[in-house]
């Protein structure tokens, strides 16, 4: 989010999504599309079906990498290594739009110099990727015109999560692949409205619009806008508040998330919130977290209120009430204004339109959308969307970059803040499957998807499961510095040696108990993706189960 | 100056690369056919969308025609007509009777047209051959072999869209099926249980098993209302199916399906937890009353007025006692964006701290 | 491997596997890397693949019918062996026929089953699979294809064409008239201009050798005897349309062909004689429509074998996508004379059209065979050949199933392309079964529906249904409704039949049924006499 912004001007793909069956060349790294963007897996076959050439850069062997044309099998944590050796290849063969950089880009020398000694060897010693696929990628990548990245939390959730957005900036800037259609840098969000919520300032540092609190202008305007002194001190991010609970965090409003299953190092945040004063929650229904609560307002699902999301791809999209909420459940919105207005202000909102208009009204991009407007389309709008008869835009940076110049940022490869040694010699990432989403509080409340991914699970390589005396299907412990958890565990052909996977939606088998809360320097984003861990058989021998969860390709041979 | 063909006698300009059936359909006129999908390859399988050209020998597919320049195309010519009723008429005669498709799976796109092209319903039903695997314990999708006609768009959307290839055209001739590899339960091959094959099926062949469960309601008499998907961030359009007198007035889900091809962003595709999981929407689990922590530290039900008064006290004490910054308002990417919106405003504008976040912030 | 190659080996490897049982599937799906549903359905359009627990299938093709096959199958039910009913073996000429699991087994006697005691293995036909042949005639080395000559691997007819050119070759073809012999009589030289017009690389030659029209046995008779003109035919072809690589696809049941082309093969390479040409032999796995070109392909590219739709023609877009000639096995084996001796000296051998034809007779006549003779030789001058008639005659099928029934007036018509289809009938692959007044021809007409419906690959509704709705309604006659009434959407389905379906398998399939009525209304109606 945070690099984007930096670099290009705006946190969001730079295109859609319907024009991925389009694109010749696809890098997809640190996705797992077919399982986290299902949706955008399928656009992504259909360029495949059609003859693009489709490059994964993962540590695990996933269901993309079954269907692509080279899998960048890299150690995790080492993008940036990786990254800048594609970059080095790119120059050192000539393979720049120089046009393109001198006309829309600063500080290119900068990375030029930077990337001078990720030779394709040094990046093969230092991500495990054979120096030559990564000459062949960089290649293809730039002398393919409709190339496009894609990327998610497997780019971000590190501590070095900016400097990865970086290095790929750098890559679409220092080949020009930005500013048409089928190209470009497309982060995929993970959440129906991660991209509204930012955009409509729920953010430390921002506005409604990308405007910062500490720009005294954008103070202003807000000021007069809502009638009260602001103030311009940047906020806690999220990192930060949970680290910060129990001691500068006092009280938390907490609104349809449960951050004791979602936050790193979640043992930490239990003994935070024990100092907590004061705690009020709404949600649809009770997680973990409303053990801390003390008040707790019931909220109405998606399907029983008016709003809108945005997509990815900057699409505002109506959400449309269906059927009224449960017993005296009522829509976010609503509770929020009776709260406000316990609170002491005067919000007199009757509707989500209403709401829309006012955030609109200040905010530059959004300002031609409304509800209205949105309903007689059946597309949604795309912002930027100044003007009420301005039809949106598809791709971003049509006109030059949105930020002027786009801006090259130097990165050099640092290693993930915890590493494997004797104690704890493997490397845990944490991660999404298919069939349940974020808590799962939804999807393990539902008879298909809990038949098809009933309990928590661990991956690991075979050689390491030997190694320990650990066969397929037996329960065992694992634990990392900060806490233990117990799950089955599943031989798998997905995750290297030396590396284990673990989904985050299981509640009785929380991932984030053994996760790194070390955040990264700017979006505070906490290193999910990388922590050292060990596994052990847990006695007595536990029956194995004849169905195994997820894991398209477990090695079932006998270890 | 583009090119132009005759259809039934008209002159139409033609959209470059466009079939007979793409260009008919254009300027309205209906073709029928069973098998085709814009998101397939056409196959021409069903012989439904059969059209007569001038200087053809044999009739043929529109769908796997292209439109061509100085085709003279007769759509409703007395061959074509003869051809679709007796057409009919045989599927009808291998197939469920009208009255048995008016259940809780969509409405019947064969019947549809078997009505509408005037086939003979007298012709005597046939005993179908078509193996059906019992018991598939998934929750989610059933094959009802009786209705199927073997149209394939489940199985090539499964192969060709989903690329999972979990279901496939089996045996032959009359025995022909839709059947998993052994006949397992889709639970056990590579579905992702993405429900496709439930939404491209004309006949409710392939059929959603829940809706049987909550509503009573016949599938033409749910209200559809467009909305957007809570899970990930595609953001995928979908319906709601409502019956609306279900659960005492307050309505249900009684289930989901995706808008037409070609409605963005999701190209009327839907996964596993847009299409199916919406169990939670009616659990019993709901949060249905506030609830405020009291004197012996257990949450119990209170009133709203108690739980906004308990709220915004408890708010203000601790704002007073350790300042504005010293509260923390972690907002959601799964409300919407007047609800975080009216967040960062209630963090703002009423207790004056930019300590607001959204949960899913990188 | 590559995906290709992949493909091309699934049903082989299936094969291997023991055919389709519990587990197999994923066994072929694991090992080539293929989805595991799409190796499952594949498997299940073949019978050979799909039922690898019926050890001996009787042949129920109507030949066979005639010399007691259902007897044949009653008595093995009766004894316990795990059989099943199977269509066409082409060995109409040895009658009844069996297969036991994948050898053809001929002459099979109701002893033979008593004798076996229980134990499907124990069966025997008259001679071991891999020895018998059918009769052939006449023996004359000025014939074409001359069945009953000697094999020479010399290659001579391929040196020719090289000198001659390819250019010169196809004009050879083009003025000897040849016609396609599978069924549909389509000339020859067409088809290989269109190939070697092709710009699109690589080409391919590939041999129809799926036979299994019932009646027909011709091809079969062809490979055992002359794979050396059948071989060298090809190579010339691929000479002349600058292919390499030529695929030979056989029906799973010619084991005995299959190696005699094997032997030849390699006598070919000792001799070098055809080098330049990769030989890959494929064989089928119990599916009638395999026959058609396109189905083959299919097959060949290890899928169901569901016809394509046409255009585009196997010559634009055939074997993977690329240009394709397919030819039968006899106009094949035709080449390599008519480049010896000319197109002129092959054309003027025709009574009616050009060249000789392999006339595969059965049914009543007393030395059932493959007799070569002038295309256009009418029923009596192919039952002459044959050692006349058995009984008297009441009525034939000219050219396989799908050619109908004629009645006994018809006996002096020519036997062609053009002179058949002016009774509605067809010349097909001359597949010629001879009924006398014995027959019951409403229970041969069931025979050829339930032939259609077995081998209707099911891919479009007039067929697959069609095919079905025929078989009921003659069942409902057959029970002894009035014929008006059982019968009387037949015209209706036949016409849609005929213009609805996707390929010629359905398209043709209700011919017997109407052809009866058209000839013989009184033998339908009232009770089962």
């Amino acid at each position: 989010m945070a690099g984007l912004v930096t670099t290009f001007g705006a946190g969001a793909m730079t295109n859609s999504i319907g024009e991925i069956r389009d694109v010749d060349f696809l890098f997809v790294i640190g996705s797992n599309t077919s399982e986290a963007h299902p949706i955008i897996a399928m656009e992504m076959k259909r360029a495949v079906h059609r003859g693009a050439t489709l490059v994964v850069a993962d540590p695990r062997s996933i269901w993309m990498s079954t269907i692509a044309d080279t899998h960048l099998s890299l150690h995790p944590g080492t993008d940036v290594a990786l990254l800048n050796a594609l970059a080095h290849v790119i120059i050192e063969e000539g393979l720049t739009n120089e046009a393109f950089i001198s006309a829309n880009t600063e500080h290119f020398e900068a990375v030029r110099d930077a990337v001078l000694e990720y030779t394709p060897e040094r990046g093969e010693e230092i991500t495990g990727v054979p120096a030559e696929k990564i000459r062949k990628v960089a290649r293809a990548y730039a002398t393919t015109k409709k190339a496009g990245i894609y990327y998610t939390l497997g780019i971000t959730e590190h501590s070095h999560g900016t400097d990865n957005v970086y290095a790929l900036s750098n890559l679409v800037l220092m080949t020009g692949h930005l500013g048409y259609a089928s190209t470009g840098l497309n982060p995929l969000r993970g959440q129906n409205n991660v991209q509204g919520a930012n955009d409509a300032g729920a953010s430390p540092v921002f506005y409604p619009g990308y405007e910062r609190v500490d720009d005294a202008q954008a103070q202003a305007k807000h000021e007069e806008a809502w009638g009260v002194n602001l103030s311009s001190k940047p906020g806690y991010n999220l990192n930060e508040m949970m680290k910060k609970a129990g001691e500068e965090v006092k009280a938390f409003f907490i609104m349809g998330e449960d951050v004791l299953l979602s936050e790193p190092n979640v043992s930490r945040l239990e003994a935070g919130l024990n100092d907590v004063e004061f705690v009020v929650m709404q949600d649809i229904f009770l997680n973990e977290t409303a053990r801390f609560a003390d008040v707790i307002f019931p909220a109405a699902c998606f399907a029983e209120k008016e709003g809108v999301f945005t997509n990815s791809e900057r699409r505002v999209q109506l959400v449309r009430k269906g059927v009224e909420p449960p017993g005296e459940a009522k829509p976010d919105w609503e509770i929020l204004v009776a709260l406000a207005n316990a609170c002491g202000a005067n919000w007199d909102y009757q509707s989500a339109s209403e709401i829309y208009d006012e955030m609109a009204k200040h905010a530059s991009k959004f300002s031609g959308i409304s509800h209205k407007r949105i309903a007689e389309r059946s597309l949604g709008l795309q912002w930027p969307c100044e003007t009420k008869d301005s039809e949106g835009t598809v791709f971003l940076h049509e006109h030059g970059v949105l930020r002027g110049k786009g801006q090259f940022q130097a990165v050099q490869y640092r290693p993930s803040l915890e590493l494997p040694d004797e104690q704890f010699p493997l490397i845990m990432s944490t991660g999404r499957t298919l069939y349940h989403y974020n808590a799962a509080t939804q999807t393990r409340r539902d008879s298909g998807t809990n038949a098809k991914q009933p309990e928590a699970f661990v991956e690991m390589h075979r050689f390491d499961a030997r190694t320990r005396g650990i066969c397929d299907g037996e329960m065992v412990s694992v634990w990392t510095r900060r806490g233990k958890i117990e799950c089955r565990v599943i031989v798998s052909k997905q995750v290297k040696k030396g590396c284990i996977w673990m989904p985050l939606h299981f509640a009785e088998a929380r991932a984030n108990l053994l996760t790194n809360d070390v955040g990264d320097a700017v979006t505070g984003t906490a290193e999910y993706k990388v922590c050292a861990a060990q596994i052990a058989r847990l006695e007595p021998e536990t029956p194995r189960p004849e169905r195994f969860p997820g894991s398209f390709c477990r090695d079932s041979e006998p270890v | 100056m583009s090119e132009t063909l005759r259809l039934n006698g008209k002159d139409v300009a033609i959209v470059p690369g466009e079939s007979v059936l793409e260009l008919s359909r254009r300027v309205d006129v209906e073709i029928p056919t069973l098998c085709h999908d814009p998101r397939l390859k056409p196959v021409g399988a069903c012989r439904t969308c059969l059209v007569e050209i001038d200087g053809m020998h044999r009739l043929v597919p529109s769908c796997a025609t292209k439109a061509a320049a100085g085709m003279a195309i007769d759509t409703n010519s007395e061959r074509v007509v003869r051809h679709q009723k007796a057409l009919f008429a045989l599927y009808l005669s291998d197939n469920v009777d009208a009255a048995e498709t008016d259940d809780t799976s969509a409405p019947s796109e064969l019947h549809a047209f078997a009505s509408k092209v005037g086939a003979p319903t007298t012709w005597p039903k046939m005993q179908h051959k078509r193996f059906q695997r019992a018991g598939d314990r998934n929750p989610y999708i059933e094959y009802r072999a009786d209705r199927c006609i073997l149209c394939a768009r489940c199985t090539r959307y499964c192969e060709e869209v989903e690329s999972v290839s979990a279901i496939t055209l089996a045996a032959r001739g009359s025995e022909t099926t839709i059947a998993t590899s052994d006949n397992r339960s889709l639970l056990d091959t590579t579905c992702e249980l993405c429900g496709g094959c439930v939404d491209v099926c004309p006949t409710g062949a392939m059929a959603e098993k829940k809706p049987l469960s909550l509503s009573l309601l016949p599938a033409r008499e749910l209200e559809k209302v467009r909305t957007t998907c809570n899970y990930c961030g595609v953001g995928c359009q979908m319906d709601l199916n409502i019956d609306r007198m279900a659960n005492d007035g307050r309505g249900v889900v009684a289930k989901i399906t995706s808008p037409d091809a070609g409605v963005l962003p999701n190209d009327g595709n839907l996964c596993v937890k847009g299409r199916f999981a919406y169990q939670f929407i009616d659990h019993a689990d709901r949060l249905t009353k506030p609830l405020v922590r009291g004197e012996d530290g257990e949450l119990a039900e209170s009133s709203w007025e108690d739980a906004l008064r308990i709220a915004s006290e408890g708010l203000k004490r601790v704002a007073a006692r350790h300042g504005a910054d010293s509260l923390s308002f972690v907002s959601s990417s799964r409300c919407t964006g007047e609800e975080n919106y009216l967040v960062q405003k209630l963090s703002r504008a009423v207790f004056g701290t930019n300590n607001v976040h959204q949960c899913a912030a990188t | 491997m590559a995906a290709k190659d992949k493909m091309e080996r699934l049903l082989e490897a299936l094969h291997e596997a023991g055919g389709l049982a519990e587990g197999t599937a994923a066994k072929v799906a694991a090992e080539l890397g293929v989805p595991e549903a799409q190796v499952y359905g594949a498997g299940s359009f073949y019978h050979l693949l799909g039922s690898p627990d019926s050890r001996l299938r009787v042949c129920t093709g109507l030949s066979c019918a005639m010399r007691g096959g259902r007897k044949l199958l009653a008595l093995a039910e009766e004894a316990g062996m795990p059989v099943s009913e199977c269509s066409c073996l082409a060995a109409c000429d040895r009658a009844p026929a069996m297969l036991r699991e994948r050898s053809v087994l001929v002459d099979v006697e109701p002893a033979d089953i008593e004798k076996a005691d229980g134990d499907w293995r124990a069966v025997q036909g008259s001679e071991l699979p891999e020895d018998w042949r059918g009769r052939v005639g006449p023996d004359d080395s000025e014939l074409p294809m001359n069945l009953g000559g000697a094999q020479n691997f010399t290659g001579s007819a391929l040196a020719k064409a090289c000198e001659m050119g390819a250019e010169a070759a196809i004009a050879a073809i083009e003025e000897s008239g040849l016609q396609g012999r599978g069924g549909a009589g389509f000339p020859a030289a067409i088809k290989w201009r269109a190939v070697r017009a092709q710009a699109s690389n690589p080409h391919y030659v590939v041999l129809n050798a799926d036979e299994g029209e019932p009646g027909t046995f011709k091809d079969r008779e062809l490979m055992l005897r002359r794979p050396d003109l059948v071989l060298e035919g090809l190579a010339i072809a691929a000479y002349c349309l600058g292919a390499s690589d030529v695929y030979l696809y056989l029906r799973g049941e010619f084991r005995g062909p299959w190696s005699k082309l094997e032997k030849a093969i390699e006598k070919y390479s000792e001799e070098g004689a055809l080098d330049g040409v990769t030989f890959h032999l494929h064989s089928g796995h119990g599916a009638y429509i395999c026959g058609e070109e396109t189905a083959l392909l299919e097959a060949l590219e290890g899928k169901r074998g569901m016809p394509r739709l046409k255009p585009p023609f196997p010559t634009e877009s055939g074997l993977w996508g690329n240009p394709t000639l397919i030819q039968n096995v006899e106009t094949i084996a035709c080449v390599p004379s008519i480049i010896r001796r000319g197109g002129a000296w092959f054309k003027a051998l025709g009574a009616t059209e050009p060249g000789t034809k392999l006339y595969s007779i059965s049914g009543d006549v007393s030395e059932p065979g493959t007799y070569e003779l002038p295309l256009g030789a009418s029923l009596d001058e192919v039952a002459a050949a044959a050692g006349g008639y058995e009984g008297e005659l009441l009525a034939f099928s000219p050219g396989g199933a799908s050619s109908g029934f004629l009645p006994a007036s018809e006996s002096g018509r020519s036997l062609d392309f053009a002179s058949l289809s002016k009774v509605g009938s067809m010349l097909g692959s001359a597949g010629v079964v001879v009924m006398n007044t014995k027959s019951d021809i409403r229970e041969s007409v069931r025979e050829q529906l339930v032939f259609f419906e077995n081998e209707s690959c099911g891919q479009c509704a007039p067929c697959r249904i069609g095919t079905r709705y025929l078989r009921e309604a003659l069942d409902r006659d057959l029970q002894g409704s009035p014929s008006g009434k059982s019968l009387a959407e037949v015209a209706e389905v036949a016409w849609e039949m005929n213009e609805g379906s996707i390929c010629g398998l359905g398209q043709a399939a209700a011919l017997p049924l109407t052809s009866a009525l058209q000839h013989f209304p009184n033998a339908f109606g009232g009770e089962k006499s």
